[in-house]
Order: structure tokens, then sequence, then C-alpha cells
């Protein structure tokens, strides 16, 4: 078993079993209604599942949404979040399931309610929410994928910033050891625990998927395990906390939810912060780069996230994580996604084989800092 | 006239255009997205198409430049000696296999005498590889970023 957090070293083996599996066939929408139909005669009975219809705009999950349909109560509107065989990601419902009752009440977030952690029932491991109102992206905007070059414009910019702080703050300073999360582990052993586990999960998917070996990638991976920092400060990390992963009420100017916790974790939240820093996840528009699409260059975020939630920022730490994070999200699209399409193992392979076209991006940062040496 | 390998893609866009597309219905929006990223990949494969054999060529030139300069600097204990004769293996040998095959094996071969120096090449050389690596790769990845500028992701290239 790799040296990482105990559950998801689990992930890391049960994911090689799938390997030899022939390409995946998605279920047709049909089935999902039979399925969800058969799940609550027995988790509600008397309830009524309809309006089940397929959901776009993510790159990790299948989803439907659905209408669930009880005697005397209103109708309600849920979301069906379902693995494929293979994706972009490796990650488990029953820590998303987990990490949203977690957040009830501290930022918006999604309410989980069903969970089928092993897929005894819908073949793959799932998890059911209640659907939350709200866009990730403008009315003016058309496709947009997984929310990449999301543009909030004027006036969402300066409505959504002190919402996306708070948000931001209240998640690393959640009290995450008295919380309800028994799929995580603290890292507690030493101050680079955490960090070095992270490292070995992300290595052992890299040496699982890679289809090609980039040699930039290999110093990338040497130099991250060997100058893995302290940790100051164990935090719940979101994983991909940016825009495009949060919905709001347009009109209102209202996050309504914070979404895609799959990949959340405690450790390091510099992790979190590299990661909303990077260039794909935000924009440039007339020479000007914002962060999210709302921070006026990373100095303006790093002031304002300094101030909404009293955690300093450590500027070599910050650089190792946009490192870590380059590393990350090459393996993301490059070797994990590569690998899920190439093995016909997704249902969104012509997206993933899109996606794929940002590995150079990732590839370039990383020669550029690893050149650098340190912040600069 | 046989139809060119142009004609029959542009027809295919067309086809998921003007009447696939419309006829999905609006809740459809998973669909209506693979629709979009297949008419996209197309235009973009589309626009590539006469130049790829040269982007290919390229690729593998790059590479071997690579193996070459590494080669030349490396220097350290048995795996290191090892990684270092098979990569000169490599080299000096006839390609008879695809340009992408050589570029992966020539990759493959780098990777090796990258971990090779990690474990018993001598430090100083092993920061000179390094170095080598971190300069032609960026210079690579520059030219894959421009490539794919089309796809619309790279704030610096896809006039976003």
């Amino acid at each position: 078993m790799i040296d990482t957090e105990p559950h998801l070293a689990g992930l890391l083996e049960a994911r090689k079993l799938r390997r030899k599996e022939p390409p995946y066939e998605p279920q047709a929408d049909n089935a999902i209604a039979g399925l969800l139909g058969s799940y609550f005669a027995t988790q509600l009975p008397g309830a009524t599942v309809s309006d089940v219809a397929r959901l776009g705009g993510g790159a990790s999950k299948e989803q439907f949404s659905f209408t669930l349909t009880q005697d005397g109560a209103a109708a309600q509107r849920y979301v069906l979040r379902m693995d494929p065989m293979e994706g972009i990601t490796e990650t488990s419902r029953q820590r998303e399931y987990e990490i949203l009752k977690a957040m009830q009440g501290v930022i918006p977030v999604p309410r989980p309610v069903w969970l089928d952690a092993e897929g005894a029932h819908f073949g793959r491991p799932a998890v059911i929410m209640e659907l939350v109102p709200g866009s990730p992206k403008p009315s003016n905007m058309t496709l947009s994928v997984t929310g990449l070059g999301t543009v909030l414009g004027d006036p969402l910019r300066g409505q959504i910033r002190p919402q996306y702080l708070d948000m931001l703050a209240k998640i690393h300073n959640f009290d995450w050891a008295s919380a309800d999360l028994p799929s995580y582990t603290a890292p507690t052993a030493d101050p680079k625990q955490a960090t070095r586990w992270l490292i070995n999960f992300w290595k052992e998917l890299l040496e699982q998927d890679a289809l090609v070996r980039e040699p930039v990638i290999r110093l990338a991976t040497q130099w991250l395990e060997e100058n893995i920092p302290d940790c100051e400060k164990l935090c719940l990390v979101h994983g991909d906390f940016r825009t495009g992963n949060y919905l709001f009420d347009e009109a209102a100017g209202i996050v309504t939810a914070m979404l895609d916790w799959e990949m959340s974790y405690i450790g390091d939240l510099h992790g979190d912060l590299a990661w909303l820093l990077q260039p794909v996840f935000g924009t440039r528009i007339d020479g000007v780069f914002r962060v999210s699409d709302i921070f006026e260059g990373e100095e303006d975020f790093i002031s304002a996230y300094e101030t909404a939630s009293g955690n300093t920022i450590n500027r070599e730490t910050l650089h190792y994580f946009k490192v870590f994070n380059d590393w990350k999200s090459y393996i993301l699209v490059s070797a994990l996604g590569m690998r899920a399409a190439r093995e016909q193992h997704n249902h969104q392979d012509v997206l993933l084989t899109f996606l794929a076209a940002t590995g150079p991006m990732f590839v370039a940062d990383l020669a550029k800092l690893l050149s650098e040496g340190g912040p600069q | 006239m046989n139809p060119s390998v142009k004609d029959r893609l542009g027809s295919v866009v067309r086809a998921l255009n003007g009447v696939v597309l419309p006829a999905l219905p609006k809740e459809a929006s998973l669909a209506q997205e693979q629709v979009m990223l297949a008419m996209g990949h197309i235009q973009i494969i589309l626009a590539q198409m006469d130049a790829a054999p040269v982007f290919v060529g390229e690729e593998l030139a790059d590479v071997e430049r690579m193996a070459r300069d590494v080669t030349a600097a490396a220097k350290g204990g048995v795996e290191t000696g090892l990684a270092i004769a098979l990569l000169d293996t490599l080299l000096t040998s006839t390609a008879t296999e695809a340009p992408e095959a050589r570029t992966s094996a020539l990759q493959d071969a780098i990777d090796l005498l990258l971990q090779a120096l990690a474990k018993d090449g001598d430090p100083a050389v092993r920061k000179s590889v390094q170095a080598i690596v971190l300069q032609q790769g960026a210079a690579r990845a520059e030219k894959d970023r421009r490539w794919f500028a089309a796809m619309g992701f790279d704030i610096d290239y896809s006039g976003g």
C-alpha cells in the first residue's frame, strides 16, 4: 500500500483492478431513472422519481438531476453524482458525502442526503444531494468547459469578492478535528506528513496512468520529494477552490453553493492558494490578469486573503505549492484524463482529450518555477 | 473526384452544427456540450492537419537533441552508466518506428537517466543535466502551447 491517507490508499489499489475492464458504456437516462426508482422504493417507500436529466458542465462525474415527490411533501430536486470507471480524478463519494455534511451551516454547500459508497445499488459509487439553484457562470457566457475562462465581469466581481474570501477563510479556519469525518485521516505524525502523503498519492496516480514520460515532470517529482516544507497549521483544504466551482444567483450577486469538494483533504492551506492563483483558472483581459476573474493580480488576492482569514502566507511555501499544483494539474489532464480516454473508461472522452491540451501550459510553468528555484 | 479528408470532416461539422445540435432537446446539456466539443476538435484538426507531420517531426527532433545533450553531460555510478548506454543505443540506432513511438522511447530513456542521476549521479553534473532539461523542456512546451492555442484555454496564447 502507498504511504498516503489510508482511505485514499485503498482507492489507489482498487483502481488498478478496473484497468482491464472493457470500454465503459454510459447508462441511458431511462436506465438511471429505473435505478433511482428502485433505490427510493426501499429508501423512501411511496416516493416517486421524475424529470431525470443528464447534466453537463463537469469533467469528472456522471451527474443527473431528478425530482423526488413524496406524499404530503413538496417535490424536491436532487442531483445524483456517480463515478465513471475512470476519470480525470480519483476521489471518494464517501468523503464527498462526509465533507458536505460537515460544512452545513459553515458556508453554502449542497446538502448531501443519500450515499451508495460502494456502488452496491447504482453499480458505481454514488452520492445524492439537494440541487442548489444558481449558475457557475453569467448568463451571457456560452460554453465554458469545467468553468475555465469564466468571466464574471462587473458588477459580479465586486459582489462575489467578499463572499469568495469569506468562504475560503471559513474553510481554512474550520475546526476539522471536531468534525465527523471518519474517512479523513489527519497527518499528525510529523510536520511533513501532510504534504508527503499528498505527493505520494499523486505520484502513484502518475505512475499508474502516464502514457508518456515527460522529462520536466520527472524533475518536478524529484524536486517536490526533496523539498517538502513543514506544514505550520493543518487545515481543511478544498482542493479545487476557484471561480467555476461555485454557483451564484446572478440577479442578487449572491453565492448559493461551493461545489466540487471531492479533492478535499487535511493539509497545508497553501495548496488551495497556489491552486486558485494558477493562470488557467483566471482571466486576462486588456492585459490585466485577474485571479478567478476577481482579484487584480496575485498581490491583490494575497493581501485580501490574509486580512479575511487571519492566516499568514509563507512565500516559500506558496512557491512550493505552485510547483505542486502545476504538477498535479498535469497529472490530472495529461495522465489520468488521457489514460481514461485511451482506455475508453469515461463518458466524456471528447472532453478529456480537449482538456489534455492544457498540459503544455503546466509543463512550461513548471520549467519556469523550477528554474527560478524560489519565489520571485 | 474523391472527397478529400478536409471535405469529409467539414461535412461532419456541418451536420453536427446544422442538424444534430438543433435537434437536441434543451435539457440535454451534456449532449449539447459534447457535440460542441466534437465540432471544436474537428475544426482545430482541420486547421492543424497540413502542419501536423512537421509538428510531429519537430517534436522528435527536439527530444533527440535533449537526449544527445543530456547523454553528453551525464556522469555517475553504475545506474547512471547503464541509463547513458541505453540512450546512446537508442540515438545511434536506425529509426524504423513511427516518429511518435521514437519520441516516446527517447522520453522513457531520458526519464530513466534522470532517475539514475538522482541515485548515483554526480551532484554538479545532475544540476547541469537538470538545467538542460528545463531549458529545452520550456522551449518545447512553448511550441506545444502555440500548437494548442486554438483550444482556447491558454490566457497567453489563446487571445483570452
